[in-house]
């Protein structure tokens, strides 16, 4: 997970929750066991203190967790940190690690919702949403109420194709803390998703308007705009996203869409040419084929618009080779080949286009059909 | 190009620290024929069943073991492949003593082949303590224990053992080993992902043809197992209680050693993508793993790397385990040179292995190939992912073993200079090595997936060697966790018997030491796992020693 969006979701429920742990677990047992403990105690309340703070020292930090567990392999809350510390490095080839961490922690110590909440937005973040659902009703289980589980459990019934159990999760979270930019975010979403874009839209700006910085929030809200066709909102929301994470390179391809759309295309080249895909083929997790179809269809598309037709051609077949049923890729993909008077091969992605829920637009249906039926083109 | 060629490539591109990344010094080694290839030659006609699937189903890609396993007690180890595909079946091939095996499966009754899980390891070792070493075969599903009747035959009583594990439990390597010290073996069985077929999400291009294995990431790991031997031929789950129940573990090795010489056995688990593990025995048979003050969960950059086979033994003759273990391409393999202290040093940059960055390691085996007194290195590699070139042109599934040798501590890559056997590519997973042949040279099967194995005979000759057979009285009956100390030549080598380590896969019962030019073994103590020192002197080499326990 974004560590920007942990600590925007998890942090005063962590912190809260952690002192509860560690008053818990004052020592007992003889002087010098309760010394050495103490001095354990104040390691670790050193390195809390500074993963909660504003610009953790991550690296350090791991080495000093790794050396406390080198003493007392069975601090849950050293291995929560230490998971915590992991995933705020936010190298993906990092998550088993995070995880083991974060299961080590529950192995010792079942209530540490902490380890439990992080270990479930871990679960989310790799798509598997039942382990997500599973960890959260876990959680629920344990803290009845506890709103970062009800709002995370929302987003993820969402994920999983239930939006309005979100709304209702949400919404009810929101009754208890009207100020959880979390549950209102993941609101705005299902608001959306069930066809009522406005209210959701209201709901994501909102978030903006106080100040909440992250990219996901910026994502969600200029696609919203996109979808409605409110360009020069969404280039603003976006281009505002793109300051706040540069590395975030899942926003720069909506707002290359943007650019093209309103004709901009040296812009729009230049925001596909910095979001550098940063996963390999091989990574496991879909989503990354997923962003990595979409950023070469938006190439596509550009080129398409550019009138760099077989250029255009290439890397819509390849976003077709990583997702064969990327819907707007066969749609450009087919106007590229109808411009270069491919028409059966075409109509071919056409068909599949209209398949997938992304037509051609009339005109050019129309246009396409015309050419078949007087048996023109290859 | 070849892996090795690409290596170059890597170096050059200033992929590899080139200031780090020396090998052993001295004068460049001659051409040596250090294996031949015999497979054929031997009657072994196994071949190994994958189970592939357009599905790519991860436990598809996972292999299977090998064990040298002397069934009969004729003093010439036989050979144990387990097969992988469900109604495949394992092959128990009885040593003939003329160089050629006979398949015994169907007689023993250890085929399996009516399983219907996919079988993945095996251990050896005589649980009832009634001098005939038992099976344990691991699987995606429940393991089997094949107890040994004494007359060639086999009976599976899993089921009154309790140790079978879960029902879809991943299991993988598995070993024997006296935990406790009370004269009966324990069973470590080590445990991969929760995976269920079916599991499998789609990875890769979308592309027919690309689909291809997913990385373990996406899936959970599950605790390791550990039971306790009762002494009537069950066992009891002590998993929890002995501390060795982690359920972040990714395990695929394990090797046994005594790193701390506190007389115990202790445990180290090689995990994939996830830390390894350390288990110190704490003397009673319960453990504390110590792996992240050891220095051995991670790799040089502090990172977990994709741990697979594993082996601990004195490479430097400072009479300490050290610990290497095989990782994915573009990984380095661990050499972890235990300092002594309970901590260790990650040396495989500066120690020779460089060569090892870009295959992916499997099997691992430290032994004396050549008899001169120090521990060589044999690696078996083979790429998990079968069409991993339409991705990486300079990958190839298939792979050449490395082969390193032993240089006052240090290695040096001879797999070029080795002949024929060792240039072969082959999909490499388990690995184990016996005196086949009870020549004093140890020869090598390899388990490859989906093909073939590789049954390699030692050519080596003209120093001298020790062969020596444990028989426990108090202690386990084969001797497994002896520590025998060699003086020979003016020279100490410090060795642990157990058949415990790579892929898999279980090695011969019997330890091996070779010589050199020593004509007499001046002593030879042994600390038996019972606590008894036995001791003795003016041995003569080359010779196959049955030492019984006081």
């Amino acid at each position: 997970m974004p560590w920007q969006l942990y600590r925007m979701i998890g942090r005063d429920v962590c912190v809260a929750l952690l002192l509860g742990v560690m008053t818990a677990g004052a020592a007992s047992g003889s002087q010098q066991a309760a010394t050495a403990a103490s001095t354990l105690e104040q390691r670790l309340a050193r390195v809390r203190a500074d993963l909660y703070g504003a610009s953790p020292r991550l690296d350090e930090n791991i080495r000093e967790l790794n050396a406390i567990l080198a003493i007392d392999p069975r601090i849950a809350e050293a291995h929560l940190l230490l998971g915590m510390a992991h995933s705020a490095l936010g190298k993906p080839e990092m998550v088993g690690e995070v995880k083991a961490e974060l299961q080590q922690a529950l192995d010792l110590n079942p209530d540490l919702l902490p380890a439990r909440l992080l270990l479930a937005q871990t679960y989310f973040d790799l798509g598997r949403f039942e382990k997500a659902r599973d960890e959260l009703q876990v959680g629920l289980a344990r803290a009845p109420g506890q709103t970062q589980f009800m709002a995370l459990l929302g987003e993820t019934a969402r994920q999983m194709g239930d939006a309005r159990r979100s709304v209702e999760l949400n919404r009810k979270v929101l009754q208890i803390d009207p100020a959880m930019a979390q549950a209102r975010y993941y609101l705005g979403l299902a608001l959306i998703d069930l066809g009522q874009r406005e209210d959701g839209v209201q709901q994501l700006e909102s978030l903006v308007r106080g100040g909440a910085k992250v990219a996901d929030l910026f994502l969600a809200l200029g696609n919203a705009y996109l979808e409605a066709g409110r360009l020069d909102d969404a280039v603003s929301v976006l281009s505002e996203g793109v300051q706040i994470a540069p590395a975030a390179y899942a926003l720069r391809i909506p707002l290359a869409r943007a650019y093209r759309l309103k004709g901009e295309l040296a812009s729009a080249a230049e925001q596909l040419t910095l979001a550098q895909p940063l996963a390999s083929a091989q990574q496991a997790a879909a989503a990354y084929q997923k962003l990595e179809a979409s950023l070469n269809t938006e190439w596509g598309a550009l080129r398409l618009a550019e009138g760099r037709l077989p250029e255009a051609a290439a890397v819509l077949d390849k976003a077709i080779d990583m997702d064969p049923n990327h819907g707007p890729a066969h749609r450009y993909l087919a106007e590229v080949l109808f411009r270069q008077g491919l028409f059966n091969r075409s109509l071919q992605h056409a068909v599949q286009a209209e398949k997938l829920g992304t037509p051609l637009p009339p005109a050019l249906r129309k246009a396409l059909d015309a050419k078949i039926g007087k048996g023109g083109g290859a | 190009m070849s892996g090795r060629a690409a290596f170059g490539l890597a170096v050059a591109c200033g992929l590899l620290p080139v200031a780090l990344a020396s090998q052993a010094p001295g004068p460049q080694p001659s051409q040596r024929e250090a294996f031949v290839d015999v497979t054929s030659a031997a009657g072994i006609a196994f071949t190994h069943s994958s189970g592939a699937s357009p599905e790519k189903r991860m436990i598809e890609s996972f292999g299977s073991g090998v064990a040298w396993i002397d069934y009969d007690n004729d003093d010439f180890p036989d050979l144990f492949f387990v097969n992988g595909a469900p109604g495949s079946s394992n092959a128990l091939y009885h040593n003939d003593k003329n160089g050629r095996f006979s398949d015994v499966t169907k007689r023993a009754g250890v085929g399996g082949a009516a399983s219907k899980t996919f079988k993945t390891g095996v251990a050896s070792g005589d649980f009832d303590n009634d001098g005939f070493l038992d099976l344990y075969v691991t699987a995606l599903g429940p393991n089997v224990l094949y107890r040994n009747n004494g007359n060639g035959t086999f009976t599976d009583v899993t089921a009154a053992a309790g140790v079978a594990g879960g029902a879809a439990e991943w299991s993988t390597s598995a070993g024997f080993f006296d935990a406790d010290r009370d004269g009966d073996l324990d069973l470590y069985v080590v445990n991969y992902l929760d995976y269920k077929i079916g599991d499998d999400p789609y990875c890769g291009f979308k592309k027919p043809g690309y689909r291809t294995y997913c990385s373990p990431t996406v899936f959970d790991g599950v605790p390791d197992r550990l039971y306790r031997n009762n002494g009537n031929g069950t066992f009891t789950d002590m998993s929890r209680a002995a501390g060795i129940a982690n359920p972040a573990g990714k395990g695929l090795g394990i090797a046994i050693c005594d790193f701390d010489r506190d007389g115990d056995q202790d445990v180290y688990i090689a995990n994939d993508q996830v830390r390894n593990f350390l288990y110190r025995n704490n003397g009673d048979g319960t453990f504390k793993d110590v792996a992240y003050g050891a220095g051995v969960g991670f790799g040089p950059d502090g990172k977990a790397q994709a741990g697979m086979g594993v082996d601990c033994a004195d490479i430097d003759g400072d009479a300490y385990p050290d610990i290497v273990v095989t990782n994915f391409e573009e990984e380095l393999n661990n050499l972890y040179k235990n300092l002594g202290d309970g901590t260790f040093q990650d040396i495989a940059a500066t120690a020779g292995l460089r060569s090892s960055y870009l295959p992916l390691g499997f099997g691992a085996k430290l032994f004396d190939s050549d008899n001169d007194g120090d521990l060589d290195l044999l690696i078996a590699n083979g790429h998990v992912i079968d069409n991993v070139q339409l991705y990486r042109p300079t990958s190839s599934y298939a792979q050449a073993p490395l082969f390193y040798e032993n240089v006052g501590g240090r290695f040096r890559d001879v797999s070029d200079l080795s002949g024929p056997a060792l240039q072969q590519k082959r999909v490499g997973r388990g690995l184990a090595v016996a005196d086949m042949d009870n020549d004093g040279d140890l020869d090598v099967a390899i388990a490859n997936q989906g093909q073939a194995p590789q049954l390699l005979k030692n050519q080596s000759s003209g120093s001298n060697w020790l062969i020596v057979r444990a028989r426990g009285k108090a202690s386990n009956r084969f001797g497994f966790g002896a520590r025998i100390e060699i003086e020979a030549g003016g020279r100490r080598q410090v060795r642990e018997l157990t058949p415990v380590s790579s892929y898999l896969s279980s090695n011969d019962t019997r330890l091996h030491v070779g010589l050199g030019a020593a004509s007499v073994v001046a002593k030879i103590s042994i600390l038996w796992p019972s606590g008894k020192l036995q001791i003795l002197e003016n041995v003569a080499v080359n010779q196959r020693l049955v030492i019984d326990e006081p």
